[in-house]
């Protein structure tokens, strides 16, 4: 996995962002390698949501760069990042629950007969190709008709998943996915992480709150607190303590423990 | 028992599909249901007391005219509906179809009747200053095509306006098209007003009159192009000169033609008059039981078993007649009138009445000569907005813009394009309503179309859409123009009741389907 430790797939450089005198972010640096799961952890308000919404191309950053396999870039729009292979997997999943499987996942992106938002679907090859993809990540589903709205939450988590890896995406970004989800549809996800993982040629920017599924998937952290970075380094590098410790934004689970002591 | 539980895959979990329960899942079933007992009910309710029979055409309802007359309703209604529907599945409203139509239809008369012109106003200083006029354009003798693109070109920029409204501003499409709703009402009126000075016209009224009937406007040879009535209104001399004309194969098919109905016409009065002399005898027949007089009795009866009168003699056909009835032959010189206004499918009417001895009526005659074009019309749109809406990449993007805007926006879809194509298309399918009106009636009413967008989101409700979007079907939308419209005509032969029954029951439909379509929607979206 750290073959290619020394080449980032995506990195940023010192990202700052400010929402007119309040600093969100100030100087982020982060280096994400593919075949990795990259654990950003930190705080209510941190800045995780800010940052990935900054590499997905929703707003640009007031200083500070964006660098993908080496080279400088910037997105003026969400297509921009995507393009860029930059797929997001958001909180709230992009689907649309009242329609099937297959239209879901090419959503904004059919295959049609011919080229024109008229050009009839090629159903057959959707349904097909969307069942497959699934499959690929670990999850088969009995009928690509069904409709999204019926599916798990660890289903929809893995359709969106698939998704952006078929259309391209080498970086793939998961805010919170296994947050509101039960505790067995919280492993399929990780699974279906896992999968990612090893198909090695992916780099994965996982947000969590949850310490256990962090230390259970990730091989690297960047611990966020206020906007800034207050602790990296690779699952080897860090204990347990150290880690609900930076989570917690670097307080001591003792003076946590007086906090609680009312 | 472990072996099982590991080989047991995902698709096991779901159970194969039966036939019937593809068919009993689909959202549509319920109001096709409906549909067929509004059908039963019009075609059992229609038959005159103490007629029974099981086939449900053979009362007024279903009739060839009957046929004919609901078609035409429910047709111009799907029209509408589709437009109202497709919308109301990308999530939005319009209440502007019904002023749409009355303001298309004024459009289109008023482009018919005085040409179309465009004047520019400006500002004169010499001799004071006030406000003058150039005439930029005018031109007279518009074609039907003609005043149906320039009004397109109206309604449509008013849809793309209201569109570009809505989702530019974020306002409710609700609010927007309401004010759509009075504005387009007030403008029809105020220019119908204001146009109607001439001489030859009521001053301030808000309709349109004395249209020529375009689509019935007809080449003769030797009289160029005259409306058929008019020709057909000719000096008998005239008329025979046409006959003389025609090919000996047309005379003969025509001669036997009019035989035939005259033939029937004679065989219809015999009935009529046989039965209008038996009703006497009839009537002292039930008094004579009655008074129990059984010798008084006997000798009436004896007269009804031998009453018989004259048949009556069947008309011959003359030269004019055949002339006339070629007349009727003759195909539109304007097929856009036609196609809008005009009928469909009447050589098989022909065939009903010549050959089958269905579309027949008391007198005799042919009961109904095609069914109106806009039953063809609103087929080909259905037919189309099918297509879109199931088949392509448009409809995808109107399902999910409508289903779940943000991540529709989030997957590149371009959801504001979707929804102002789609309020043009509303404006579009009034428009096409209005000119089927126009074509038919030639007039136009600034009060036409009068409620007409609600008539719309009913029968788009009804046949299944979900108020909220995201959801529905073609298939839905048509089948409630069916049920509305059906329900028009069925409750006004139910007998002993109120005919305007029709609205308690619609009523009632409309909730019940807004229930099952929300259960359906709740049971999609996973949280039933
Ligand atoms: N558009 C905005 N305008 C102003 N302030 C913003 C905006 N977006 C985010 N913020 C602020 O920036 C800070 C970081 O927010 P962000 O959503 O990135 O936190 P987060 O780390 O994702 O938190 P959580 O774990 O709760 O999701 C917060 O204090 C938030 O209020
Ligand atoms: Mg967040």
């Amino acid at each position: 996995m750290s073959a290619n430790a020394s080449k980032p797939l995506i990195e940023t450089r010192n990202l700052v962002k400010k929402f007119g005198s309040f600093t969100a972010l100030n100087g982020v640096s982060l280096k994400v390698y593919s075949g990795e799961v990259h654990a950003l952890l930190g705080d209510n308000g941190a800045g995780k949501s800010t940052l990935i919404k900054i590499l997905s191309g929703v707003f640009p950053p007031t200083s500070g760069e964006i660098a993908v396999e080496g080279e400088v870039v910037s997105f003026a729009s969400p297509r921009n990042a995507t393009e860029a292979g930059i797929g997001t997997v958001y909180q709230d999943l992009a689907l649309n629950p009242l329609t099937s499987v297959t239209r879901n996942f090419f959503l904004g992106r059919e295959l049609t007969r011919f080229k024109s938002p008229f050009g009839l679907l090629k159903m057959g090859e959707m349904h097909q190709i969307a069942m497959q993809e699934m499959k690929k990540i670990g999850i088969t589903i009995s009928d690509p008709e069904q409709a999204v709205g019926t599916m798990s939450g660890g289903q929809r988590q893995t359709l969106a998943i698939a998704r952006a890896i078929y259309f391209g995406a080498k970086v793939l970004i998961l805010d919170e996915p296994t947050s509101a989800l039960g505790q067995k549809q919280q492993m399929e996800v990780l699974k279906t992480i896992r999968r990612v993982q090893k198909l090695g040629n992916i780099a994965i920017i996982l947000i969590t709150h949850n310490e256990i599924h962090a230390r259970l998937i990730a091989d690297r952290f960047t611990f966020l607190s206020l906007g800034e970075v207050i602790g990296e380094g690779t699952s080897k590098d860090l204990e347990g303590d150290d880690i609900k410790r930076l989570m917690a934004g670097g307080a001591k689970i003792g003076d946590l423990a007086k906090e609680l002591a009312i | 028992m472990e072996n099982s539980a590991v080989s047991r895959k995902e698709t096991d979990r779901l159970d194969a599909k039966s036939f019937f329960g593809v068919i009993f899942a689909r959202p549509e079933i319920g109001p096709i249901g409906v549909m067929l007992l509004l059908f039963g009910m019009l075609g059992y309710f229609s038959i005159p007391a103490g007629e029974f029979s099981w086939n449900p055409f053979a009362g007024e309802g279903f009739n060839a005219l009957g046929i004919r007359n609901n078609l035409k309703v429910i047709s111009q209604l799907s029209i509408i509906a589709l437009g109202a529907g497709l919308l109301i599945v990308a999530g939005e409203f319009d209440l502007s179809i019904g002023s749409m139509i009355g303001f298309a239809g004024a459009c289109m008369a008023m482009i018919l009747r005085w040409g179309f012109t465009i004047i520019v106003p400006y500002v004169s200083f010499a001799g004071g200053p006030h406000i003058e006029f150039i005439t930029l354009i005018h031109i007279s003798d518009i074609s039907p095509i003609g005043a149906i693109l320039i009004t397109l070109c109206f309604t449509l920029f008013f849809g793309w306006l209201q569109g570009f409204i809505v989702v530019k501003s974020g306002l409710p499409s609700f609010i927007v098209t309401l004010g759509g709703l009075f504005f387009l009402r007030g403008l029809t009126e105020v220019s119908l007003r204001s146009f109607n000075h001439r001489p030859d016209q009521v001053k301030g009224a808000t309709t349109v009159t004395e249209i020529p009937d375009i689509k019935n406007i007809i080449e003769v040879p030797g009289y160029g192009e005259i409306e058929r009535e008019a020709a057909k209104a000719l000096p008998e001399k005239d008329l025979v000169g046409i006959f003389d004309a025609l090919p000996a194969s047309t005379v003969a098919d025509l001669t036997e033609k009019l035989n035939y109905t005259y033939q029937r016409v004679a065989d219809a009065k015999t009935d009529i008059m046989a039965s209008r002399g038996v009703k006497p005898l009839e009537r002292a027949l039930e008094n004579a039981v009655e008074s129990g007089n059984t010798q008084m009795a006997d000798t009436i009866r004896d007269k009804i078993a031998t009453f018989s009168i004259e048949p009556v003699v069947a008309k011959s056909v003359s030269q004019a007649d055949v002339a006339r009835a070629y007349l009727d032959t003759v195909f539109s010189a304007r097929p856009v009138a036609n196609f809008f206004g005009g009928d469909i499918l009447e050589p098989f009417f022909d065939w009903l009445y010549f050959s089958v001895d269905w579309n027949t009526n008391n007198f005799g005659n042919q009961f109904a000569q095609g069914l109106y074009s806009c039953v063809m019309i609103a087929l080909i749109l259905a037919l189309a907005c099918h297509i879109v809406l199931s088949r392509t990449q448009a409809g995808n993007w109107i399902y999910s813009t409508g289903g779940n805007l943000q991540a529709a926006k989030a997957n590149g879809v371009p959801t504001d394009k979707v929804k102002v194509c789609l309020f043009i298309f509303s404006a579009f399918c009034a428009t096409i309503f209005a000119a089927c009106q126009v074509f038919e009636v030639n007039t136009a009413d600034a009060a036409r179309g009068n409620l007409k967008e609600l008539e719309a989101i009913a029968a788009a409700v009804i046949g299944g859409i979900v108020m909220t979007g995201g959801f529905g079907t073609v298939l839905g939308i048509v089948v409630g123009a069916f049920i509305f419209g059906l329900a028009k005509e069925a409750f006004f032969y139910i007998p002993g009741i109120d005919g305007s029954f029709y609205r308690v029951f619609l009523g009632l439909v409309i909730v019940a389907s807004a229930l099952l379509n929300e259960n359906i929607r709740k049971r999609i979206m996973g949280t039933i």
